[in-house]
């Protein structure tokens, strides 16, 4: 009984940290854009807009459910929850605090992109099942994006691993502990540089921001592989979206910026969740910085720069910090 | 440059032309029919700019100006030829593809036809729409469209 | 491109004649068949900048070819003025280019006064090239925004809106509305420039070319922005004066030729300016051209600013006016190319028949040739980069 009662507890506790994240990042999303466009952004709904996703949340929930006649139902259906699905499965070995995680799993980070992998079937599934030509092609680019990115997204993350010598979130957080030469914190943000460089711009196109934008490109595709969509169905969709933001930036955390971890002094137990939300959410800022200020690299361009470029450095980049990893070591 | 030239032009090319210079600048006029090869000749002269075609409503018959220069000169000419209602002149977009959209709503506001255009579709109205740039053609208002008059 | 058949239906290759006994032609198992996507781009659509309906071919993501269906926006204003007055005539011509309303004006005031033999005084002139000038930088910038939206960049596009409303406003003041002037009429311009817009016009010329500057640093100077219009949507110099290009675009081609130079009008030919060239005709040379018209145009207003001419803003026109039986061309240099207007009289109230030659129409022209080759994502940045505006087009 109370295996089941823990369950329910960590199954509740992720939901409500999913939705209560959408909530919150809709509306920084929509002001932290507006301040780098001169804008206001919302001010209407409730006290400095704050209410202004609840009240979109209460259009979406409150819409007719529409699907048009030649779509494929079974497919259009299911789609909105493959993509959501794996989104939600991805917070589970999210660790905000060391005794503060859904489940603890020894491969963390690995899980975390095995599951976030199945994204792309479920846009694919989506453009496809739509029959519509907008939404075809926006599915067809966001599987080749992912796929293309995935491969330096895995690699950047080898770096951490190979400094922490595992792939266990607690102790790769464990393994950034302290400083270097007194003052440095012990975050691999430094030595593994480069690598976070490509983790940056690989989980940017992961979670398809500008300049990655290819499955919606606005001006190209209008709304790309969700274009038939509306209703909580769009929701769905819109929620994985800003939930892959969350957990691109948490993993991003957890291998680079020592988790939850104050830099120079230890940092007590109830503080913990509460610093590795601020460190996750100033990485989102900066995810939202770029999608404000950049224009949208073209297809070719994007898929050319993620083989040519982004693929072969971290290749390289593997095999060096595992040569000096090695020699550091003896 | 004086139509005078420019009808010499035409004339070398085996085209008659009547040129007379107008406040408008220098007029050409001539046979609807060879209308392609004076302005193939023209072009070969150097009038490399193609401003315009449109079509005017004489009350009698259709007039068709094309309005080209030649851009280092700065030389400009206008080419008037008359086709009757529902008749037709050669398309010239062979030596100016501008023509081509210029082409296609004048045949379809002033009922004439281009042959030799390679998409002659209707560019601006739609299926069934009057040639109204003809004078025949009344401009209603919103009402006496919607409302037929007793 | 063995096995692909293209799916539109203009299928003018006769069947030919098949040996009795057999059903089709035995020729073997098409390994990669493909079909071409036949793909509608508006009018409907957020980068077709209007009303506009590209129909396109698509092979993958690759344009086949293209062509552009207008018409959505038609509202025969040539066959409306053939039943307005002459005075009357900025109401509708405004609505023609909606971006820049000022030079359609302008361009009929010149044919107008040709065909009438109106005196204009010379402050009406200046006053004509400053608000032209002006009308010219709004509607660039308004080019501008969008040409950055359509390569994805949001933040230009509302940095601009910030100067452009600094434009319109100073345009409200002068004329008493923001986009639908009917301000210049035959024989001069409505009324003269009302006091205290030195003050409002100084703000706006002091900030101009350092506001501007940002943005080219947003758009221009981004490695993204450079590699999506690099080498895209190249117009030769030929191909442009094909298809009777005027304006930025025929420039960036490389061929110098503004009206304002060439024969000047207005006050014109008492200013120093230059006219920026392009050198390989693509969509990232358009761009650099009308940026730098813009600050040509800033250096237009200044001088215009500075020696402003006193004296009366109209010569004296009769509200009736009945030019003589004639026919003239006048044309300007608008933001989109030589915006002419072909007017015929027979003496009568109201003109004949008026042409307007409008240079988007023109410029459209090029969209099949422009497009063919190039992917989805170069199509909408190439067509953005020709400035079309589609009450000029559709008329």
């Amino acid at each position: 009984m109370s295996l089941f009662l823990a369950i329910l507890l960590r199954f509740v506790g992720l939901v409500a940290l999913l939705l209560v994240n959408g909530v919150v990042l809709i509306y920084m999303l929509r002001k932290v854009l507006a301040r780098l466009h001169l804008r206001i952004g919302p001010n209407r709904t409730g006290p400095w807009g704050l209410l202004q996703t609840t009240a979109d949340v209460a259009k979406l929930l409150t819409k007719e459910d529409l699907r048009a006649t030649p779509t494929d139902r079974l497919l259009f259906n299911t789609a909105p929850y493959l993509v959501f699905v794996p989104a939600f499965m991805a917070y589970i070995p999210i660790a905000l605090s060391p005794v503060l995680v859904a489940a603890h799993l020894d491969t963390g980070p690995l899980f975390v992109f095995a599951v976030l992998s199945m994204v792309p079937l479920g846009v694919v599934m989506a453009g496809w099942a739509s029959n519509s030509k907008w939404s075809l092609i926006g599915g067809m680019r966001a599987a080749g994006l992912q796929i293309a990115y995935e491969v330096p997204l895995l690699l950047s993350a080898l770096g951490p691993v190979m400094i922490a010598g595992s792939l266990d979130p607690l102790r790769i957080v464990a393994a950034q502990s302290g400083t270097w030469l007194g003052f440095i914190p012990r975050w691999f943000v430094l030595p593994q540089i480069v690598a976070f460089f490509i983790y940056a711009i690989a989980s940017q196109a992961e979670t398809q921001q500008t300049p990655f934008d290819m499955s919606e490109a606005e001006s190209e595709l209008i709304c790309g592989f969700s274009n038939e969509y509306g209703g909580m169905r769009f929701g769905f969709l819109y929620l994985a979206e800003f939930s892959n933001m969350f957990i691109a930036s948490a993993v991003g955390t957890l291998l680079f910026f020592g988790g939850w971890q104050l830099p120079w002094v230890a940092t007590p137990l109830w503080l913990a969740p509460i610093v590795f939300i601020v460190k996750v959410y100033i990485g989102i800022y900066f995810m939202m910085w770029a999608r404000g200020s950049l224009p949208r690299f073209r297809m070719d361009q994007l898929l050319g720069f993620a083989w040519k470029v982004l693929i072969p450095v971290s290749l390289v980049w593997v095999v060096l910090s595992g040569v000096v990893i090695r020699l550091v070591s003896r | 440059m004086p139509a005078q030239r420019v009808a010499d032009i035409l004339a070398a090319a085996g085209v008659p032309s009547a040129p007379s210079d107008e406040l408008l600048g220098a007029v050409v006029r001539l046979e609807a029919s060879r209308v392609a090869d004076a302005l193939a000749a023209l072009l070969a002269e150097g009038f490399d700019f193609f401003l315009d075609l449109f079509g005017t409503d004489t009350g009698e018959a259709i007039e068709l100006t094309y309005h080209v220069r030649a851009l280092a000169a700065l030389d400009d000419v206008f080419l008037k030829v008359v086709v009757p209602y529902d008749g037709e002149a050669p398309s010239v977009w062979r030596s100016y593809p501008a023509v081509l959209h210029a082409e296609r709503e004048a045949a379809e506001l002033l009922g004439v036809s281009f042959p030799g255009h390679p998409n002659p579709k209707r560019l601006l109205t739609t299926e069934g729409c009057d040639p109204f740039l003809r004078k025949s053609v009344a401009v209603r208002s919103a009402e006496e469209v919607r409302l037929p008059r007793e | 491109m063995t096995g692909v058949q293209s799916i539109l239906p203009e299928g003018t290759q006769p069947t030919p004649m098949l040996p009795k006994g057999l059903k089709r032609v035995p020729s073997g198992v098409d390994q990669l068949a493909t079909e071409h996507l036949i793909l509608n781009v508006g009018p409907q659509h957020p980068s077709t900048h209007g009303v506009l309906h590209m129909l396109v071919e698509l092979d993958g993501e690759e344009v086949i070819a293209a062509e552009a269906d207008i018409g959505f926006l038609h509202r025969g204003i040539e066959k409306l003025a053939e039943s307005r007055r002459y005075h009357q005539m900025g109401t509708i011509l405004d609505r023609a280019d909606y971006v820049s309303g000022f030079h359609t004006e302008t361009a009929f005031a010149l044919a107008t006064e040709k065909l009438a033999e109106i005196e204009v005084p010379r402050k009406a002139s200046w006053i004509r090239s400053l608000v032209m000038e002006l009308n010219r930088c709004a509607s660039h910038y308004v080019w501008l925004g969008p040409v950055g939206m359509d390569a994805g960049a949001m933040a230009p596009f509302l940095y601009l809106m910030r100067e452009r409303e600094m434009i319109l406003d100073v345009l409200e003041a002068i004329s008493g509305s923001r986009m639908m002037f009917n301000y210049v009429r035959p024989g001069g311009v409505v009324r003269d420039l009302p006091a205290g817009i030195d003050a409002p016009l100084r703000a706006w010329l002091a900030i101009a070319d350092k506001y501007l500057g940002e943005t080219e640093d947003l758009l221009g100077g981004n490695e993204i922005f450079r590699a999506r219009m690099k080498g895209v949507g190249v117009i030769a110099p030929e191909t442009a004066l094909a298809f009777g290009m005027s304006g930025a675009c025929l420039r960036s081609s490389g061929i110098d030729f503004d009206l304002r130079k060439a024969r000047p009008y207005c006050a014109y030919g008492e200013i120093d300016f230059d006219v920026p060239l392009g050198t390989v005709g693509d969509a990232f040379d358009r761009y650099k051209v009308r940026v730098e018209e813009i600050h040509q145009s800033v250096r237009i207003v200044r001088q215009l600013l500075d020696g402003m001419p006193e004296g009366e803003h109209t010569s004296k026109v009769a509200k009736a006016l009945r030019p003589p039986a004639g026919e003239v061309y006048a044309a300007v240099e608008s933001p989109r190319g030589e915006l002419g207007i072909h007017l015929i009289s027979d003496g009568g109230p109201t003109p004949y028949r008026l042409r307007l030659r409008s240079p988007a129409y023109y410029n459209l022209g090029v969209a099949d040739e422009l497009l063919a080759g190039g992917l989805i994502a170069d199509m909408i940045v190439s067509l953005g980069s020709l400035d079309i505006v589609l009450g000029e087009i559709d008329r």
